[in-house]
Formats: structure tokens, C-alpha cells, sequence
């Protein structure tokens, strides 16, 4: 299997957990130009983003060309050491990846 | 596969998003657009939205922005950069259990002011904060 496009951290905190993630995607907005050959760069971008832990919504963002290249998103919740979180992504073309892990998990 | 079964899931979600904003908020030009979109126009403003993002940001590609909602019952936060050719930046959906707070970064074409939509208890609070982005990289 291909090497995911997701890299998740959690930590559990006094009944918090703090989850960072860092997806390696290009988020091109479709406005810039290919400096040789003048044209534009097709729009690519995720779209859409949720995260879920233990099947259960968490959040769920609806991203654009405004998201800067291999976005990075950090939030917290309430929930506990034994949960797992899941991490999906779609983007403009109909790409999608997701990765799931344990609190703690490397 | 199971991704495809995955990109459905989301699809749904997606369409119903369009539909709930009578358009694609992703191509709005200006914010007073994207706030019609959102429903949101006339947002009270509000010192319980807090914005960390940087007063000065050399790299235009990559602003962290930090925000927090202090609001209670607080169910969406939604990011515009106003200077942007197309405003709408991102959208949270805070479920039930997260905190909301969210940090994530943002690309801004040139110095401009960050304008946080939250929605409460089907209620609309909007802040803003300003970031200069200074191109050459020299913070100048």
C-alpha cells in the first residue's frame, strides 16, 4: 500500500484529546499560472474533510483554494484514551484518503 | 475499494452543503457574498471570538490561524480572508463533543483582514483580525 497522505497525532489530556493532522496535498486554487507556459494550474483541493472518533462526528470542515499547500489542522475534544480516531478527506477530482488510529498511536 | 465507499459517504454531505447555500460558496468573489451564502449577513459582532494569527505574516502560502469560540452552544466556524479572489476559506461543523477551537493555516494573496463567522445556537457573531503579508520574505 501506498504511503498515506495523512499523518495523525492524538494525545488524551484530562479528558481532552488533542488530535493534529498534517495531509501532504498540493491545494492548488486554480488561479495561478504555470510560469512557462502561462496556463493555469488546474484547480485541486480537499473539499472536504471529517474526523470522527469511534464512528461519532467530531468535525467536520468544508475547506477550499484558501487552505494553504499540505494543510494542517489541530482541535481538541472531549473523549477517552481507548477511543479511535478517523481522519477522511475528499478532494475536487474525487481523491480521498483516511487513516485510522488509536489515542496515542505513532 | 473502499475508498470509493468512503468518497459517497462524503458526497452526500457535500451536495447537501451546495444545496443548503443556494450555490457554490467556494467560487463566491466577495464576502458579502459568501455571508449571504451562510445565511450570516448582519452577524453581531462578538469579543468572545478569539483570533491568534500573526500580525505580520512573511509567507503569504502559509498563515496559522488559530481560532477559538468562547460562545456557548457554538456549532459552526467559518474562516473568510477577504483580500482572496475567492473569500471563502473554510467551514467547521463542530460536533457535540469537540472543542471549538481550530487551528489550521491559510493562504493569504496579499494583507488581509480574517473574518471569523461563528454560528451559536442558530445565531451568527462574526470578528475579525488583520494580517499584513509582506512578500519579499524580508518582514519588511
Amino acid at each position: 500500500m501506498a504511503k498515506s497522505t495523512i499523518k495523525l497525532r492524538t494525545k488524551e489530556k484530562g479528558g481532552k484529546i488533542q488530535v493534529k493532522a498534517l495531509i501532504t496535498h498540493p491545494m492548488e486554487t486554480g488561479i495561478r499560472k504555470n510560469k512557462k507556459t502561462g496556463k493555469k494550474i488546474p484547480a485541486h483541493y480537499i473539499t472536504d474533510l471529517e474526523v470522527t472518533a469511534n464512528g461519532k462526528p467530531v468535525i467536520t470542515a468544508e475547506w477550499s483554494g484558501s487552505i494553504s499547500k499540505n494543510p494542517f489542522i489541530s482541535f481538541k475534544y472531549a473523549g477517552s484514551k481507548s477511543d479511535s480516531v478517523t481522519l477522511t478527506w475528499k478532494d475536487n477530482t474525487g481523491k480521498s484518503d483516511s487513516l485510522t488510529k488509536k489515542i496515542g498511536e505513532k | 475499494m473502499a475508498s470509493a465507499a468512503i468518497s459517497t459517504g462524503i458526497l452526500s454531505t457535500n451536495n447537501a452543503f451546495a444545496a443548503a447555500h443556494g450555490g457554490d460558496i467556494r467560487a463566491a468573489k466577495s464576502v458579502d457574498e459568501v455571508l449571504k451564502m451562510l445565511g450570516a449577513t448582519g452577524a453581531t459582532e462578538s469579543g468572545d471570538i478569539k483570533i491568534k494569527a500573526p500580525e505580520i505574516a512573511e509567507n503569504g502560502a502559509v498563515v496559522p490561524v488559530g481560532i477559538t469560540s468562547n460562545i456557548a452552544g457554538t456549532t459552526e466556524i467559518t474562516s473568510i480572508t477577504a483580500a482572496n479572489p475567492t473569500p471563502f476559506a473554510a467551514k467547521y461543523i463542530i460536533g457535540e463533543s469537540a472543542v471549538p477551537a481550530v487551528k489550521s493555516r491559510f493562504k493569504m494573496g496579499k494583507t488581509t483582514d480574517v473574518i471569523v463567522v461563528v454560528k451559536a445556537g442558530g445565531k451568527f457573531y462574526t470578528a475579525k483580525a488583520n494580517v499584513k503579508v509582506t512578500k519579499g520574505g524580508c518582514g519588511g
